[in-house]
């Protein structure tokens, strides 16, 4: 891209700056987006400026900039589009969590998937927390049937009220239960994109 | 004191916004019919005859999904500055769709009317 050049130098720091601010929002963009809207702001900058005079040109700048609006809002949904597209094509955890975190605002639907990768989280810490505590961590059953996943106070275990299944099958039968649940919620956000 | 039953302030401005946000694509794709703009003259085009104040960044990513959605085609054209600029243009699919929601468009303005007499 071919910067532009300005006659005082507080114009060219306040347009560098706002240069920069553009690379940082689309710096996760593949290369060809990343330059295609860093060409698109700076031809729309070069267009406005150039119908300026010198002698105004710092305060023609900040007000063009203004107009334009501040690259961390005006841009978020270049970057939200395009993550979510990374997020379900590759289902690199990194991409799920940011497409996310993108899209809530656009619609309730994307707080329910928060919601569901959040008990991903559940189940990632509950593997860990069996490492650390094997003795209150497990799956547990009473006469009726499944309890619950997780930690339990001894108490509760001494009498007899809840007794664990899984003994040292736990982690990797939670490592599946995440993996399993972690395809299939980002599978089903791949029909909510497609859907879109 | 007198009781003075005043308008919601916020809900207006709220409301206007969504209206304006639902509306850009429509009005982008009108403004489009015709004739190519890049991407400034676009903007000046849009401003000109709507009364729509919206942080005009906003207007690339929307071409941009235009453009995914196959609706405007775009190109970099070289200028004697050294500066290109994009121009984009409407799609045989453009026109189509453009021409599909004026019908809606007009549709809903007549329910609008007849509702707010």
């Amino acid at each position: 891209m071919k910067p532009i050049v300005f006659k005082h130098r507080t114009a060219q720091k306040i347009y560098d700056d706002y240069i920069k601010r553009i690379q940082r929002m689309v710096a996760d963009l593949p290369k060809e987006d990343r330059l295609d809207t860093l060409m698109e702001f700076n031809s729309h900058i070069f267009e406005s400026i150039s119908q300026s005079q010198p002698e105004s040109e710092v305060d023609d700048l900040m007000e063009i900039l203004e107009k334009l609006g501040a690259p961390e809002e005006v841009l978020i949904p270049l970057k939200a589009e395009r993550k979510l597209h990374q997020a379900t094509k590759t289902f690199n955890p990194i991409h799920v969590f940011k497409a996310i975190v993108l899209n809530i605002g656009n619609g309730i639907v994307y707080t329910v998937f928060a919601i569901l990768y959040l008990f991903l989280g559940v189940f990632v810490f509950c593997i860990f927390a069996k490492l650390w505590n094997p003795d209150a961590v497990g799956m547990y059953f009473n006469q009726n049937g499944f309890q619950a996943i997780g930690v339990v106070t001894g108490q509760e275990v001494e009498s007899g009220e809840v007794y664990e299944v899984l003994g040292n099958w736990f982690i990797p039968v939670m490592l599946i239960i995440s993996l399993v649940w972690y395809l299939l919620i980002t599978f089903l956000l791949k029909i909510k994109k497609s859907l879109n | 004191m007198p009781y003075v039953c005043s308008m919601n302030d916020e809900f207006v401005q709220k409301w206007k916004s969504q209206v304006k946000k639902g509306t850009l694509a429509f009005i982008v794709l009108n403004v489009l019919q015709g004739k190519e703009y890049y991407g400034y003259e676009l903007i000046e085009e849009v401003k000109k005859h709507t009364a729509i104040e919206i942080a005009e960044g906003t207007l690339y990513p929307l071409m941009n999904r235009l453009k995914k959605e196959t609706l405007v085609s775009s190109k970099w054209v070289e200028q004697d500055s050294g500066i290109p600029r994009k121009y984009y243009s409407l799609t045989k699919e453009g026109i189509a769709t453009l021409k599909e929601m004026k019908l809606y468009w007009k549709e809903l303005e007549k329910s609008i009317k007849k509702i707010t007499k």
